[in-house]
C-alpha cells in the first residue's frame, strides 16, 4: 500500500500526484461507500460491546436479513494482533455477500458519563459551532478543565426543552475501541474495499425507540430508565416529550445503581416534572429484576412501563440482541406518534445527534485522501485531460491534412523562377506580337495599284458604251489628334464619254447600292477587304455628272468607231470617294515598328 | 479540501494550456502554409495566365512569324534596289510593246501615308506605258513581291501615239524598316 502524505507538507504538483495515485490506486472515485455514513451502506455489521461481551450481526438492507457476523471479544479492544483477522474476515463476509463495502456499527453500551458546558456558554444559537468544538478542542467549552481529549471522545447533545437552564449536555467515551475501528479501516484501505466505521453510544441509540415505545398521547413527563451491566442512563423529558435531563448513574460494580431511587425521584422533583411517566428500557440479559421494584418506591407501580421488546418492531433483534443495531437503521423513518413529533427527538433523528460517530477517522488521516468532491473532479479531470488531448490530436490532425492537402497542391511546389520565365515569355511574345501586329497592319492591302485598275474595268466593262478619257486615283491620310490610327479617305475621279446605252449604267452607279455592288465585286472578285463596303467604319459616296457632248455628230450605230469621240451623245465625270474612319481594321498605325 | 486547487490547475489549466498551445500552433502553422499557399496561388495563377496567354499568342503569331521574316526580309532592302531589280524580272517576262518603264523617281518629301505615319518609308515615283491588262499584271506581280508598297497615287491617260496603249503614273509608298 502507498504511504501517502498529508497534503499540507506537498507542493501543488506533489498534491495533484497524490490525488492521481490515490485514484489510480482505490476506488474512491467509482463508489460513493468510501465517503458515506456506515448506517448508509447496504451492507453493515452491527457490533455491541456492553463491556461483558460484544455482539455481532451483519444487516443486508438489500434484503432486509439478520444474520450473525464474525466474532469478536472485548479483547480485540486491547489485542491489536486479533484485528486482522477478524478485519479479512469481515470484508471476506462482505464479498462473499456481493457488497461493494461494508459499514461497521459499534455500539458502545460499556460506558456513558455526561460533562457540563461552561455555563457561559447558554447560546442556542451557537449549537452547531458547539457541536464542531467539542470534536477538535473539547477542554475549550467543558467545564471541567481536567478532561483528556487523546482518551475520551465527547459529543453534544442538546436540552431542546423551553426553560432548560443548559443549552445541551456532552456525552463522554473512551476511546478504547478507536484503535480496533482504525485497523479495520486500515485494512479495508489496504484491500481497496470501503470499510466505514462508526461508533456511536448505544444509550442515545436506545433513546430513539421511546417515540416507538410510547404511542398515546403525551399528557405527563416522561422518564427514560436505560440500565446497562456497567451504568443506567436516566433521561429525564417534560410533558411536550422535550428533554430536560440525561444523567448516569455507575453500578460500580452492582448490577444496578444503588441510588437510582433516589436519584430518580430527586432530580424529577428538581426539574418539577410532576406525575411522571416512567419507561424502563432493559437491553440486556443481566438487568436487575428489582429494578423496576425499586423504582415504585418512589413512583406509582401504575405510572412504570417495563418495555417487553418482544412486542415492539424491534422483536426480531431482541430475541438474539440487544434492539440498538434495528433502531439504528431505521432512523429513516420516524414513527408516527405524538412523541415522535416532539422538537426533541425531531432532532435527535434528523439532525444525528443520536447517532454521532464517537470515534471518528483522526482528521489528518481523512485528509490524506480527497475529499468526494475532489475525487469528481479530479475524475472530470482525466475526462477533460482526454478531451483536451483528443481535442489536440484532432486539431493537429485538422492542421495537418489542411497542411498537407495544400503542400500536395501543383501551386504549393510552383517556385518564382517558374513565374518568371513565363512572364518573360509572355512579354516576349507580346512584344513580337505588337512587332507582328504593326508590320501586318502596315503591309495590309489598303492600297493597290492593280485592284484599282480592277475597280476601273469592272466599272466599265468592254463594248458597254463607254470611252474612259481619265482616270485619277488618290489616297489621303486623315490622322486626329490623340489616336494611334489614322483613316484615309480614297478618291476616284473618271471622265469619259457614254452612249445612249450607257446612261442606265450611270444611273446605276451613282445609287449608294450600285456602287457598293460594284466595290463588292472587286472585293470578292479581288479578295482585297478594302473595297468591301458593309463596315459601319467605312462610308462610300459616289457623284456622276452627265453632260451633252458637244462634239457629237449624230450617225449609224453599227458605224461608230469605239475610240471616235464624236460618236458619243454624253459627256459624263464620276467622283468616288471611299472614307476609313481610323476605327477601321485598314486604318494605318502611327507608331514606329517597335 | 487540500487537492482542489491542485487538481484545478493541473487537472485543468495546465491540460488546458497545452491544449491551447498546441492547436494555436496547428492554427499557426496552418495560417502560415495557408499565407504561403496564397502567395504561391496568386504566383502560379499569374504564371497560368501567362502561360495560357503565351499559348493564345504563340496560336496568332505562329501562322504569320514565318510570314513576318520574309516581311522584315523585304522592308530591310533598300527600296530603290527592290523595285528595279523586280521591275526588270517583271519586264522581262513581258512583251515590249505591251510594257515598258518610261519613268522612276524617287522624291524626297514624305507625302501620303508617310506624313502621319512614325515609320521609316521612302517615296517612289513610276511611268509606264502599256496595255491595262499588262501594266495590271505587272503591277500585281511587282505589289505581291514588294507588300510594303501602298499605293498613293494613280493616273491613266491614253497615249497618243498608239490607241491600244496607256500612260500610268504611279506613285507609291514604300514602308522601310
Amino acid at each position: 500500500m502507498v504511504a501517502y502524505q498529508h497534503p499540507a507538507g506537498l507542493n501543488p504538483l506533489q498534491r495533484f500526484r497524490q490525488a492521481g495515485a490515490v485514484l489510480r490506486s482505490t476506488s474512491r472515485a467509482d463508489n460513493a461507500a468510501w465517503y458515506r455514513s456506515a448506517l448508509e451502506l447496504d451492507f453493515q455489521l452491527h457490533l455491541r460491546a456492553d463491556g461483558n461481551r460484544v455482539d455481532s450481526r451483519l444487516f443486508d438492507r438489500r434484503s432486509g436479513q439478520w444474520t450473525p457476523g464474525p466474532q469478536l471479544s472485548e479483547a480485540h479492544a486491547s489485542d491489536l494482533t486479533l484485528i486482522p483477522a477478524f478485519a479479512a474476515e469481515v470484508i471476506r463476509v462482505a464479498q462473499a455477500a456481493k457488497a461493494d463495502s461494508i459499514g461497521i456499527v459499534l455500539h458502545l453500551a460499556d460506558e456513558l458519563a455526561t460533562s457540563e458546558l461552561k455555563p457561559e456558554l447558554d447560546n442556542p444559537g451557537a449549537l452547531n459551532e458547539l457541536r464542531v468544538m467539542i470534536e477538535s478542542d473539547p477542554k475549550s467549552i467543558l467545564d471541567d478543565s481536567s478532561v483528556s481529549a487523546s482518551e475520551s471522545s465527547w459529543r453534544l447533545i442538546p436540552y431542546p426543552a423551553a426553560g432548560s437552564e443548559a443549552i445541551a449536555t456532552t456525552v463522554c467515551l473512551s476511546r478504547s475501541w478507536a484503535a480496533f475501528l482504525d485497523e479495520l479501516r486500515k485494512t479495508g484501505e489496504e484491500k481497496n474495499f470501503p470499510v466505514v466505521t462508526r461508533a456511536v453510544s448505544a444509550p442515545l441509540v436506545c433513546l430513539l425507540a421511546l417515540p416507538e415505545l410510547k404511542r398515546d398521547e403525551l399528557v405527563r413527563p416522561l422518564i427514560a430508565v436505560l440500565p446497562y451491566p456497567r451504568f443506567t442512563l436516566l433521561a429525564f423529558f417534560n410533558e411536550h416529550g422535550d428533554l430536560r435531563l440525561l444523567r448516569t448513574l455507575q453500578h460500580r460494580g452492582q448490577r444496578r445503581p444503588t441510588n437510582l431511587r433516589h436519584a430518580a425521584s430527586t432530580t424529577a422533583a428538581a426539574l418539577e416534572l410532576a406525575d411522571p411517566e416512567v419507561y424502563l428500557l432493559s437491553t440486556g440479559d443481566i438487568t436487575d429484576p428489582q429494578m423496576a421494584a425499586d423504582l415504585q418506591l418512589v413512583f406509582p407501580a401504575a405510572s412504570i412501563r417495563e418495555i417487553d421488546w418482544a412486542g415492539t418492531t424491534y422483536a426480531a433483534v431482541a430475541t438474539g440482541m440487544a434492539p440498538e443495531p434495528q433502531i439504528a437503521i431505521g432512523l429513516a423513518t420516524a414513527p408516527e406518534t405524538p412523541l415522535a413529533s416532539s422538537h426533541t427527538f425531531g432532532v435527535l433523528r434528523s439532525d444525528g445527534w443520536a447517532v454521532q460517530d464517537f470515534l471518528p477517522v483522526a482528521q489528518e488521516v481523512a485528509e490524506l485522501y480527497p475529499a468526494r468532491s475532489e475525487m469528481k473532479l479530479l475524475r472530470a479531470a482525466r475526462f477533460a485531460r482526454l478531451g483536451f488531448a483528443a481535442l489536440a490530436v484532432l486539431a493537429l490532425a485538422f492542421s495537418s491534412l489542411q497542411i498537407l492537402d495544400l503542400v500536395r497542391k501543383p501551386e504549393f511546389t510552383f517556385n518564382s523562377d517558374g513565374a518568371q520565365s513565363q512572364k518573360q515569355r509572355l512579354t516576349f511574345l507580346a512584344s513580337e506580337r505588337t512587332r507582328v501586329d504593326h508590320w501586318d497592319n502596315l503591309l495590309e492591302d489598303r492600297s493597290k495599284a492593280w485592284v484599282t485598275m480592277e475597280l476601273l474595268s469592272t466599272l466599265f466593262p468592254e463594248k458597254s458604251g463607254f470611252l474612259v478619257k481619265t482616270f485619277n486615283h488618290s489616297i489621303r491620310p486623315e490622322a486626329l489628334p490623340g489616336q494611334a490610327k489614322a483613316g484615309f479617305v480614297r478618291e476616284w475621279k473618271i471622265t469619259g464619254l457614254a452612249r445612249d446605252e450607257a446612261l442606265e449604267q450611270l444611273n446605276i452607279l451613282n445609287t449608294r447600292d450600285g456602287i457598293s455592288a460594284v466595290f463588292n465585286d472587286v472585293a470578292t472578285s479581288t479578295g482585297n477587304a478594302s473595297f468591301k463596303t458593309d463596315l459601319p467604319s467605312r462610308s462610300l459616296v459616289v457623284n456622276v455628272r452627265t453632260l451633252e457632248n458637244n462634239g457629237y455628230r449624230p450617225g449609224p450605230v453599227e458605224e461608230a468607231a469605239s475610240l471616235d469621240d464624236s460618236t458619243y451623245p454624253f459627256s459624263f465625270d464620276l467622283t468616288i470617294t471611299q472614307r476609313f474612319e481610323s476605327s477601321d481594321q485598314l486604318a494605318v498605325i502611327l507608331a514606329k515598328a517597335p | 479540501m487540500f487537492y482542489r486547487q491542485s487538481i484545478v490547475l493541473f487537472g485543468f489549466v495546465v491540460p488546458f494550456a497545452i491544449c491551447a498551445a498546441v492547436v494555436g500552433g496547428g492554427m499557426f502553422l496552418k495560417s502560415k502554409t495557408s499565407a504561403t499557399y496564397l502567395e504561391k496561388q496568386a504566383l502560379f495563377k499569374n504564371a497560368e495566365n501567362d502561360r495560357v496567354g503565351a499559348l493564345g499568342i504563340e496560336a496568332q503569331i505562329s501562322k504569320k512569324r514565318p510570314h513576318m521574316e520574309r516581311w522584315i526580309a523585304q522592308v530591310e532592302k533598300e527600296t530603290a534596289n527592290s523595285i528595279t531589280s523586280h521591275l526588270k524580272q517583271i519586264a522581262d517576262s513581258l512583251p515590249s510593246k505591251e510594257f515598258q518603264q518610261t519613268a522612276v523617281e524617287y522624291p524626297t518629301s514624305r507625302t501620303g501615308f508617310a506624313s502621319v505615319s512614325a515609320q521609316d518609308s521612302s517615296q517612289v515615283r513610276l511611268a509606264f506605258r502599256g496595255t491595262f491588262r499588262s501594266v495590271q499584271l505587272a503591277l500585281a506581280e511587282l505589289e505581291s513581291r514588294m507588300p510594303q508598297l501602298q499605293l498613293q497615287e494613280l493616273k491613266i491617260d491614253p497615249s497618243g501615239s498608239s490607241t491600244s496603249s496607256l500612260n500610268f503614273q504611279i506613285t507609291y509608298t514604300a514602308w522601310e524598316k
